[in-house]
């Protein structure tokens, strides 16, 4: 079927005949020439800098052949609309309405019909080799990436296969630029390895040469380790020898050793045998090889040698092959039979272990869908030794927990290090939970500590899994990954997006991303809750908007945040969801203003200055407690907390154009407990003063979840929200008055309004108060709600006793009481009281 | 339909009984607007009629129609009399009301069902048909034509983009200037005006005859005699297609007529023998009942879409990309009217709907809800299909909603028309003025600083500063 294709896009232009047998040769080394036929020919590093050109430029190929071809093929008169993206000139095959593809020839875009026949098959497929871009209802957009094509055929997929495959699923032949491309990054897959022996880094290849090569690249030679010798050469690792005959017994022991997960492989492979069929097969053809060539690289110079190799258009193969390893300890850990996992979470686990090795990267699922559980499975699937990297000693918790709850891990065999926390395994392998900045750390240690750390460094560990990768910094990445010697890493998130350029750089320290689920499908089947969108606009009044006009733009936000309407609109959308039984967190970056808003509504709030105690008892009473149901969060709150019951979500204030926050803020009531009710629906407002710049970061913070699917509906009135009772700033007299409180707060400091800090610093590390201090009570200063100004006396006293902080009460209530749940209601009754008096 | 029969009415009833008895000596012509133009219960009283050698009493009639139809009796008389097809004699002591049908209209009428005559209004057969002429050359002939006109209204926007297509000629170019389907002002820029995108959402068969009757109207400027054009007209209606028809018999002014509907595409002459024509499916649909038109119409829109299939071709998703499945240049170029495309494959083109792209549209006067029932009628299967099944809207709400926003968006300016006072003697004078304007409540504005004030009324105001000044 290829050749034919190949003969009919022949035909279309004679200038493209001697490139066209070139890339009809695909195969791995086959040099690839761009101008003319005379550079096959000539030595093997000229194709290559091209080759280096092409991946840099990501498809000048492409490019160069389409706009040849515009030429030839006659344009009209809607032509000019399109500029360059003409691609009127395919033809499509007769059969085109069978098929669900479309290919762009320059960018690599892909557009499916989700609604075809073929669409499930052909998704599957495409969310190997492609980055999703946007899945809404009927058509989905994907696009072809180096990174996207080297992570499929690291699954196993072999380039004639990718094309192949796309040519059956595309309306139009599949162009030869794309041919080119697809060939061209994937054709030199697998001669360079990067290895951990004995906690150093190896590169290896079987190909001397390909090795001095490197080692004259400008870049990669100075990185090699010095003083040792230049190249050394050892015979093959005896895996090479026990892999080849026992690939299939292998994966028959592990059948019967490791549980449902290859169960699950071989399942994935028989549902799909057309497109993963040559899956297990001719990978390990290369190790025949009777000898292994191999240089030290320093530790820290892992990743620009990655990236350089990319750039050769020789990608690193980063393969564990656990099985095999006798050098490490295995570790008894199995999922209890009572675990399930879902189909999504066996697809991406597939994807890791595609060819029965573990393979470094990325998967990517929606907040509340179960990343930690494949984590867990990835685990039990290796059996070595395993380092879990959090954002916060919370979530460290949170994974020991579950792990002894997912797995029959010897409770001995799981050790958790935190600042507070430095237990070691008592076994010979086991698992490690800890922070980012406890392992990041620089600087002076503790003695504890640099006990510990030399325990991490020193050994050689399975596999790194990386929760909530997106957060943390590069430079953070690059420390773990550099002083933890790992033989594959496991980045988890929900939302692979920075609004720095930095995301990609996660794909050379950790690895290609290799899967990413889709949003609607999983809240479709339940797995996730659906959500209704909705961004509330709300227009400045008259005051607010006067001022607002003469600020500059770091004054304008307060002003827009502040917006009374804005504040009728919340209390309006608490009431009605209070009332509705929904439990509500509302979201707000700006700490003055979330303590503003709490205050006056008299609810309760958590922000980084709240102490670990107090935050504890506020969560608890927030799940538990059904007289407080809403709950204020400043950034804090944006990842990795863990709230079931919230079913409502408002956010009023936020970090300008950040997608992230956006889908990790909704991904806080994802997890809903109730989703699976008959028609449940979570809630998620956005609320926008009109007319400022708000309106303009508000759609550009939407952009990733409307890729997903999400509709945002646009409320320009809430009805009834006039006759609320005590409905707040209804007059102008107290308009005026909070703007000049506001004026005042300008005045003065508004530095701190905004906790620079990202979530990874949270102040639990700080202070140290992990797991066990929770326990204590009153660790540290007694800490009040208020900013510095408060202290300093900038701030209005009359008006913070009017609004006292509800979290108080929360606190006084838990001081007092040993039976805690019998007080609760004394409490509360005498609380109303005051409440009533107060007011 | 509703809109061409609507528009051709309103221009014949303006017409004056004299041309209408002109009119009515073509058989062709009294056939055409019975079968057209009249509802059936007009046409029933027509054809009871035919026959009658004496006038009807109108309680006679009355008999015919069940009481509870009145109304229908009613509006049917009126119309047939507004047209001049029957006359009621005025109500009179002596003698009861009765009805006739005009002499005219009844004798051309009878011609016309039974044959014969020297009239040769429906055409005359040219001998010397061309043998390669077809209904699908026809058909193409007029598709190119008829798209180059609508191509050229939509894409006025961009002036000379420079198409490659030759567009329409000069006197049809001007004829759309004329008819407010496009502007060329200095100052706006030009382009598709509001009317024009109403025209362009029209069906073909409203679209012609829009065409028509602004070019009649220009024709009487031109001298040309609008009872010959329009006989012209009504003929075209009855004849074959597919046949060739010899211009021998055809008036001087009626072969003038015939290089404008070349220019329309509703008439093909070929190059080598002027003396024949071949009417086209466009001239030939003119007149064809309700019932006809609609699978004549059909038939011709699927044809005019043939390249691109199925009549709904947009998909629009939530996030507000916009996927079409054509490769016309004119549904692409409707398109781009309201849309930032994107990418064109040979049978689909994407794109997005932005705010800007809409507060373009609409600054050329388009407005949302026209964009939304392009959208909507136009809609894919597939989204109607998922909407029928799930019982929402077509279109997605959010989306409607958000173009809706930005149309109102620009239109927070709101203007009330009224009076500005200002220039007064002393600021008394000013003050009471203003309080008294406010107590009437017709004060919209004042500044108390430039001494002015704007006031929606004046009548009041201005016998209260007379009563002042009379002090």
């Amino acid at each position: 079927m290829p050749a034919k294709r190949k003969a009919s896009s022949n035909v279309k232009g004679d200038t493209k005949a001697g490139r066209g047998s070139i890339a009809s040769t695909p195969g791995p080394g086959t040099p690839r020439s761009i101008g003319s036929s005379d550079e096959y020919e000539s030595e093997e590093t000229e194709p290559e800098s091209e080759t280096v050109k092409n991946v840099k430029a990501n498809l000048t190929v492409g490019k160069y052949q389409a706009k040849k071809q515009s030429a030839v093929q006659g344009r009209d008169s809607a032509s000019h609309w399109f500029g360059n993206n003409d691609f009127s000139y395919l033809s499509l095959k007769p059969d085109h309405e069978n098929r669900p593809l479309w290919i762009d020839p320059q960018k690599g875009r892909i557009i499916l019909e989700s609604f075809s026949p073929l669409a499930s098959q052909a998704q599957d497929f495409l969310t190997t080799v492609a980055e999703p871009q946007s899945r809404p209802q009927f058509l989905h957009e994907y696009s072809l990436t180096p990174h996207s094509l080297y992570a499929a055929v690291s699954v196993g997929l072999d380039p004639r296969d990718i094309i192949g495959v796309l040519d059956r699923l595309s309306k139009v032949p599949v162009p030869d630029s794309i041919r080119e491309f697809i060939t061209g990054c994937t054709h030199s897959y697998g001669k360079v390895k990067l290895v951990l022996k004995h906690t150093k880094h190896y590169i290896e290849s079987s190909d001397p040469e390909m090795l001095q090569r490197l080692l004259r690249d400008e870049i990669i030679g100075p990185l090699r380790v010095q003083g040792t010798e230049d190249i050394t050469t050892t015979a093959a690792p005896k895996m090479g020898a026990l892999v080849i005959p026992g690939t299939k017994n292998a994966a028959g022991v592990q059948q019967a050793t490791a549980g449902d997960k290859p169960k699950v492989q071989e399942d994935e492979n028989a549902n799909e045998p057309d497109i993963y069929a040559t899956l297990n097969e001719d990978d390990d053809d290369d190790d025949v090889e009777d000898a292994v060539h191999a240089f030290q690289i320093a530790d820290d110079a892992v990743e620009t040698i990655q990236k350089r190799c990319l750039e050769l258009g020789l990608p690193v193969l980063e393969e564990y092959d656990f099985r095999n390893d006798d050098a490490n300890a295995n570790l008894e850990i199995d999922l209890k039979p009572a675990a399930q996992i879902r189909h999504y979470q066996e697809k991406s686990l597939s994807k890791m272990f595609g060819n029965g090795r573990a393979k470094s990267g990325l998967i990517v699922l929606p907040c509340g869908a179960g990343k930690t559980l494949v984590g867990i499975t990835a685990a039990c699937t290796i059996k070595k030794g395993v380092i879990i990297l959090c954002t916060s000693s919370m979530s460290v918790v949170q994974w020991r927990q579950e792990f002894l709850k997912w797995s029959n891990i010897n409770p001995n065999d799981i050790a958790v290090f935190t600042s507070d926390n430095k237990e070691k395994f008592t076994g010979n392998t086991g698992i490690i939970v800890t922070t980012y900045n406890m392992v990041a750390q620089k600087g002076k240690r503790s003695y504890d500590s640099q006990k510990m750390m030399d325990f991490l460094t020193s050994r050689e560990w399975g596999l790194m899994i990386l929760d909530e990768v997106h957060v943390a910094p590069a430079h953070m990445f690059r420390r773990v990954t550099s002083i933890i010697k790992t033989h594959s890493k496991l980045g988890l998130t929900a939302t692979l997006l920075r609004e720095d350029d930095k995301i990609s750089d996660l794909n050379f320290l950790i690895g290609p991303k290799l899967y990413e689920a889709n949003w609607m499908e999983l809240a479709e089947q339940g797995h996730i809750a659906r959500v209704q969108c909705a961004e509330v606009w709300c227009p400045m009044t008259t005051e607010f908007y006067t001022e607002y006009l003469t600020k500059d733009s770091r004054q304008r936000s307060l002003l827009w945040i502040m917006n009374p309407r804005k504040f009728q609109a919340c209390q309006f959308l608490i009431d009605y969801h209070e009332k509705r039984g929904d439990k509500i967190i509302v979201f707000s970056d700006n700490v003055y203003a979330l303590q503003m808003y709490a205050q006056k509504l008299g609810k309760v709030f958590i922000y980084g200055e709240t102490s670990n105690a107090e935050r504890l008892r506020i969560l608890e009473n927030f799940q538990h407690n059904e007289n407080i149901n809403t709950l204020f969060l400043s950034k804090i709150g944006d990842t990795s907390l863990d709230l079931p019951e919230a079913t409502c979500l408002i956010q009023i204030s936020s970090h300008f154009g950040s997608r992230r926050q956006e889908a990790q803020r909704l991904g806080r009531i994802l997890r809903a407990k109730r989703r699976n009710d008959e028609g449940f629906n979570a809630f998620f407002y956005s609320l926008v003063s009109k007319d400022t710049t708000e309106m303009v970061y508000s759609s550009k913070r939407q952009a990733f979840l409307v890729d997903q699917g999400y509709a945002f509906k646009v409320i320009t009135h809430l009805q009834g929200i006039e006759s609320l009772p005590d409905l707040a700033f209804t007059t102008p007299v107290e308009r005026r008055e909070l703007l000049q409180h506001v004026m005042i707060h300008l005045e003065t400091d508004i530095s701190n309004d905004y906790e620079n800090t990202d979530d990874l610093f949270h102040r639990v590390d700080r202070d140290g108060t992990g797991s066990k201090s929770l326990m204590k009570k009153k660790k540290g200063a007694r800490r009040t709600a208020g900013t510095l100004s408060d202290l300093a006396g900038g701030q209005d006293m009359a008006y913070m006793e009017q609004n006292r902080s509800r979290n108080k009460d929360l606190k006084k209530k838990k001081g007092e009481s040993s039976a805690f749940f019998k007080k609760l209601h004394r409490e509360q009754a005498k609380k109303r009281d005051a409440w009533k008096n107060d007011e | 339909m509703s809109v061409s029969t609507s528009a051709s009415f309103e221009y014949l009833e303006r017409l004056p009984g004299v041309t209408f008895r002109r009119l009515y000596q073509q058989p062709s012509t009294a056939l055409a607007i019975f079968r057209r133009m009249l509802p059936h219960l007009a046409k029933t009283f027509v054809m009871a009629l035919l026959y009658m050698t004496r006038p009807l009493p109108l309680t006679d009639l009355d008999s015919w129609v069940q009481p509870n139809s009145k109304r229908e009796r009613d509006q049917a008389l009126s119309l047939l009399s507004r047209l001049h097809i029957v006359t009621i004699t005025a109500p009179s002591r002596d003698d009861p009301q009765t009805v006739t049908l005009t002499s005219n209209f009844g004798s051309s009428l009878r011609l016309a069902l039974t044959g014969g005559g020297e009239h040769q209004s429906f055409g005359v057969p040219s001998h010397n048909a061309l043998a390669n002429m077809d209904a699908a050359f026809l058909d193409d002939y007029a598709r190119d034509q008829w798209e180059g006109i609508l191509h050229y209204v939509v894409s006025s926007v961009a002036e000379n983009r420079g198409h490659g297509g030759d567009g329409p000629t000069a006197s049809v170019k001007h004829l759309l200037e004329v008819g407010k389907l496009v502007t060329k002002g200095k100052f706006t820029g030009g382009g598709i005006t509001q009317a024009g995108f109403s025209f362009l959402l029209q069906e073909v068969n409203a679209q012609v005859w829009t065409m028509l009757l602004l070019w009649i109207e220009n024709a009487e400027q031109m001298g040309l005699d609008s009872v010959e054009v329009l006989s012209f007209l009504f003929m075209l209606g009855s004849l074959e297609l597919g046949r060739a028809y010899s211009t021998s018999t055809l008036s001087e002014s009626q072969r003038q007529m015939l290089t404008y509907l070349v220019d329309f595409g509703l008439v093909y002459v070929p190059s080598t023998g002027t003396t024949q024509f071949y009417p086209t499916r466009l001239a030939t649909t003119l007149t064809s009942d309700a019932t006809a038109l609609r699978s004549v119409s059909a038939g011709f829109d699927a044809a005019l879409t043939a390249a691109s299939g199925a009549k709904g071709f947009i998909i629009i998703e939530t996030n507000y990309r916009l996927y079409a499945y054509t490769s016309s240049p004119l549904q692409i170029a409707v398109l781009a009217l309201f849309t930032r495309l994107g990418t064109r494959y040979p049978n689909m083109v994407s794109g997005r709907i932005t705010r800007d792209s809409v507060a373009r549209a609409i600054s050329h006067g388009i407005t949302s809800d026209q964009i939304i029932s392009y959208l909507g009628t136009h809609a894919h299967p597939q989204l109607v299909k998922v909407a029928s099944a799930s019982g929402n809207p077509v279109l997605p709400p959010t989306v409607v909603d958000q173009i809706r926003l930005w149309q109102i968006e620009n239109e927070r300016m709101k203007a009330t028309p009224g009076f500005l006072f200002r220039d007064f003697d002393n600021l008394k004078e000013y003050e009471a003025c203003v309080r008294y304007a406010d107590e009437i409540g017709v004060l919209t504005w004042k500044s108390d600083a430039k001494r002015m004030f704007f006031v929606t009324r004046h009548e009041q105001l201005r016998d209260y500063i007379k009563s002042r000044k009379g002090k």
